[in-house]
This record gives structure tokens, sequence and C-alpha cells, in this order.
């Protein structure tokens, strides 16, 4: 028997030598989304962008744009999909595993859609309509979509009720509800969920419930919002330890190299990014590394992890830090593409960034909506003069463009 | 949004800064009463395996399955995968485990290609062994079936080679997913431990643990 297992195990490795090196692939690859899900393999043709109707007179849609360099159509938006409803506060979305769907959810309706984009990834299609997400879950406000093999893991900011606590929620690929997730004692918000998977670890961030993101920002109560940051063991689901970061820490972006355990937030109220870093101990340590424009809405990270993006929603600006230290980030390059800048989208070979500018209708300042792109080079970013595609003419009016996807 | 407003939520930010803590203790409360959830009923699998008999995934209730999709001309993720799962069976039998408890059926996502013989040759290969490692393949139309049932799926991308998902099931005695992983989370000691909670016997639908 141990022969026999020893000449198997040699035939292995010889397979494993013919076959997995074209695995490795191009060391470039989309960021900020799970590790989980495919990656393109070549140049986007489309941008999907999450858009609600301004004045929620008419239905939310997805706008594609086409975003293909030989195309005529290139920087016009080729095709809207109707998603048969107003009002939902359409916000962020995130791929299945396998890159065919995209999971898509309303803050303010709970409601989420399944989207095909592989039929035809010119013309998105509704496959399934979630109704029923409060009921079956328990939760509100789902925000992260997720992916895990087969599944999506979705982070919500609140309880059935649009209070506390939040939690997370896992569903199969086509929409049947698994199981809940609960946020320990002590961490009652939700927001985002990232995880480390060669590290087991999971982190989630907090924001705000239903409750009070639905109000005008006059009315919001500073008060509601939280600082906490968990860390979990992922296979097992289990919480490990609340940490605390400036107030409300929202996109948890791991660093992208394996091994690597630390990863940064972008603190909303608090105009910082923090580091969260896992010790000899097990623990992990929060710490403040770097103070940002007003209100760094968006965070995301460059292929090569040297760089991190953040939005300021607050002072209309980019801003482009090196995080080579992640102890000490420094900024190295600054654009301002137009008022209240928010969610960001690069590309995987780094080189381009989308950019829209509606953060919530009840926080949104700005007059008109727009998407634009940004160029990443050597020497820092730059606004493209000529991709600007306006938001405010379209036929059912102004529309404001929200998260956003390449296909 | 007022200039006021972001020096409100500033000052806010600033009195909050007081009370950051650089780590908390160990929180209680929260997660889930289980690891591995029901994910739903493992579906039905009726083809024929490399010895060109007939085989059901259902004459396997009562033991724990590990249900892989690959196919022999593969030179993406499935080589990575039957060797990891090599590895898996291999950890299994240390553990005591293989056959008894736990068996493998891979089902080829080409089936105009690999025939039984072509799928035998690719178990001798990989060091599979075919007392517990089933490799199945059958008439097209019939593994299409298959694969949609599992919401898995393959198609020929622009490069000319079959593009399809990575995922590997693991099935519980009583017919039902407990887990997916894929070649990230294909750990044998990781695995090993979560076939031996599936023979123990939790049915991955236990409650929310509460906090005390």
């Amino acid at each position: 028997m141990r022969e026999r297992t020893g000449r198997g195990g040699w035939r292995a490795i010889v397979a494993m030598a013919l076959g997995v090196l074209p695995l490795a692939g191009p060391a470039r690859a989309e960021t900020c989304l799970s590790p989980f899900v495919k990656r393109l393999d070549r140049p986007e043709k489309y941008l999907y962008v999450f858009c609600v109707d301004a004045d929620a007179k008419d239905n939310d849609f997805v706008a594609v744009v086409d975003v293909n360099p030989d195309s005529d159509a290139y920087g016009t938006i080729s095709y809207t999909l109707d998603l048969g409803s107003k009002g939902n506060e359409t916000h962020h979305w995130g791929y299945t595993d396998d890159r065919t769907r995209i999971w898509a959810g309303g803050l303010l309706s709970s409601r989420i859609w399944i989207i095909d984009v592989a039929t035809d990834p010119a013309r998105p299609r509704v496959e399934t309509v979630l109704n029923d997400v409060p009921k079956v879950a328990g939760l509100t406000g789902p925000h992260t979509y997720y992916a895990l093999p087969g599944r999506m893991l979705i982070s919500f900011l609140g309880s059935a009720d649009g209070s506390v606590p939040a939690g997370l929620a896992e569903f199969t690929n086509d929409g049947k509800f698994i199981r809940r997730i609960n946020n320990p004692d002590g961490a009652p918000y939700g927001y985002d969920v990232a995880v480390k998977p060669d590290l087991n670890r999971m982190v989630t961030s907090s924001f705000t419930p239903m409750r009070n993101y639905k109000k005008p920002l006059a009315q919001m109560d500073l008060n509601d919002f939280g600082r906490e940051m968990v860390v979990w063991d992922f296979k097992e689901r289990k919480p490990l330890q609340v940490g605390k970061a400036g107030l409300a820490p929202l996109e948890v972006r791991w660093s992208l190299k394996p091994g690597n355990n630390y990863g940064f937030t972008n603190c909303a109220l608090d105009n910082s990014i923090w580091l969260f870093r896992g010790q000899a101990d097990g623990t992990y340590a929060f710490k403040k590394v770097a103070t940002t424009g007003a209100l760094p809405a968006d965070l995301r990270q460059s292929p090569d992890d040297k760089h991190l993006f953040v939005s300021c929603f607050g002072d209309n600006l980019l801003q482009q830090w090196d995080v080579s230290d992640p102890d000490a980030p420094r900024l190295v390059s600054t654009v301002a593409p137009g008022v209240q800048p928010n969610m960001m989208h690069l590309t995987g070979d780094g080189k381009r960034m989308y950019v829209t500018n509606s953060l919530l209708s009840t926080l949104d300042h700005a007059g008109r909506f727009w998407i634009r792109l940004v160029h990443v080079g050597p020497d820092g970013m730059k606004v493209d003069p000529f991709f600007n595609i306006d938001m405010n003419k379209l036929p059912t009016g102004p529309a404001r463009a929200h998260d956003m996807l390449v296909n | 949004m007022s200039r006021m407003a972001f020096a409100v939520a500033g000052l806010v930010a600033a009195l909050g800064l007081l009370g950051a803590a650089a780590a908390g203790g160990p929180p209680t409360g929260g997660g889930v009463a289980t690891a591995l959830a029901d994910i739903g009923p493992a579906p039905e699998v009726a083809l024929t395996d490399q010895a060109g008999k007939p085989f059901a995934l259902s004459s396997l209730r009562g033991k724990a399955v590990v249900v892989s999709f690959i196919y022999t001309t593969c030179n993406g993720s499935c080589p990575a995968t039957t060797l990891g799962l090599f590895r898996v069976q291999q950890a299994l039998r240390a553990a005591g485990l293989w056959g008894d408890k736990v068996e493998f059926v891979s089902i080829s996502l080409d089936p105009a290609r690999d025939s039984p013989d072509v799928l035998a040759a690719y178990a001798r290969v990989y060091g599979a062994d075919p007392v517990a490692w089933h490799f199945l393949t059958g008439p097209p139309g019939r593994v299409a079936a298959v694969l949609r049932a599992w919401g898995m799926w393959a198609k020929v991308g622009p490069s000319g080679v079959l593009d399809h998902p990575s995922r590997i099931f693991l099935v519980d005695p009583k017919g039902r997913q407990r887990e997916i992983y894929n070649l990230e989370f294909l750990e044998p000691d990781a695995v090993v431990k979560d076939v031996k909670s599936v023979l123990e016997g939790g049915t991955g639908r236990e409650g929310q643990r509460n906090a005390p």
C-alpha cells in the first residue's frame, strides 16, 4: 500500500508540474472583489453602473457603459436594465464566484436582484428578485455582496426593524437563504466584510442602520454610527475580537499579498485611514495611520498592493496613498474629478479607475451626477478629459450613479 | 452637505477617538451554532464510472462524499483540484476514514472526450484509489443535466478551452451539501475535520448561538 501510494504521489507531482503552471496567470488582477471571484482575463468591455433614479419617480436601473476603446459607442451608455421598482436606494453589488451573476441590493427596500451577466454581457437581465430578505434573514440594508464558493455572503447594516444589531447572511448563488451569522456583543453595527483565505480570517466593519441613514443628513444622529471592527475565524464563522477604529470604518481591504496579516479601512467620520494588523499573540491591533480629506467614502487598492485610493467625498478629491510602509502611508497624488466623488473601480491592470459621485440620496450635496475615468500611471492620477458621462439628461431624468463592476 | 455638517462630524470623531482602544477582549455571543451549514440537497448523479459500470451518488448514503467536477484535458484548475483531492485522500486514509466512511466522486465536464477508459487512465496518473474514488461520465445530455442540477457549467471560452467554476462539494451521510471548497480551501486537514464533523451527525440547521 505504501509503495502504491508513493507512485501515486510521484504521478500527482508530475501531473501538477504539467498542469498547474498555467494557473499562475497574470500577476495583476482586479482588486476589492472577493478572492473567490473569477478574475477578468482581458481588458474590460463593459462598465456596469448601479443607479438610483434621483427623484425616485422612475425605476432604478443598471447602466451599461461601453468601455471598449475599439467601439464606436465608447464612453456612452449602451444599454439600461430597468429593475422594475423605484425608491430602492440601489447601492452596492458583487459578482458570484463564477462571475456569471451580479447580486445587487437596495438599502431602503432591502430588495436584492440577481442579475445574469453571462448570457449576454452587453444586455444583462434580471434573473431573480428577492423581495423578502428581511423576513428570511432577519436583517435589513444589504450592503456588501461577497462571493464564497457556490454561495454569497452578505453583510447587512441593521436588524429586521432597521435598527441594530446588524449581521451577515449566506445564500446559495441562485437565491436560497442558508443561514444568518450574528454580530457579537459589543459590535452592533455592520457595513463591509472581507476574507483573507490564507489566514482563515474575516473582518467586518461598522456604519449606521436604516433608522438613521434613511433620514436627511441634518436629522441624522451622529451618535448612531459604529466604530467597531470584528475579526472572525472565517471557517468557523466565529467572532474572535472586537476592535475599535475611528468613527464609521467602512471598506475592509486586506493586503493582497499572501501571508500579509494586515489591512486598512477608511473611517468616514474620522477623516482617516486605519491599519489593522495581526500580532504575535493572534490578536489584532488597530491604529490610525493617515489623515485624509473630508469624509473618505471609498477605499480601493492597486493590484501591486502598493497604493490605496481614497475618495474624499467632502473635499471633492481623490487621493492616492503609497502604503509600501503600512504604518506610514504617504500621499503621492491628488485629483479633483468633480463634486463629491465617491465610488471608484480600478481595472485589473491598475491603469484605469472609473469614478461615480453619489453616496446616498440622503447625503448627496452635488446637483449633478456623472461617471468619469481617471488614468493611473507612474506619475499618479490624471482625469480623462474626454470620458465624462452626464447622468443628468437621461430619459428618466437625473440618476445617482453609485457602485460599478467591469466585464 | 454644509461645512457645518462636516465640522460636527469632525467633532464627534474627535470625541470618539478618546475611546478608541487598540483592541478589545474576546467577544461574547454572535457567530453560528455550527461551522458547516446545510446548504441544500445534493442532486442525484446517475452516470457511468471509470470501470464502465453504472454508478449512483445515492448509493453512498450513510457515508460522506466529496464531489468534484473536472475534465482530463484541462490545464487550468482541474489538475490542481485532482492533486489536492489526492492529498485529501491520503489524509483521510491516515485518519482511518477512507472508503468505509468517505468516498470521492469526480464528474467529467467533457463527457464527449472523457470515456471510462480515459478517466481510468487519468485516475491512475493521480493515484486515485478506485475502491472509493469514482470518476464519472455518460451521455453529454445526461452529464449536462447533472451540471445544471449542481449549479455548475462548462462552456468553451475565447481561448477555445472549456471554462468552468472551481467548486468541490462535501456531502453528508444524509445527502445534504455541507461545504463548498475551491482550491484555496482544499486543505487536507480542514477537509478531514469537516468530514469528521458531518459523520458525527450535526445537521447544520442548529439554531443561532445565543449570547450568554
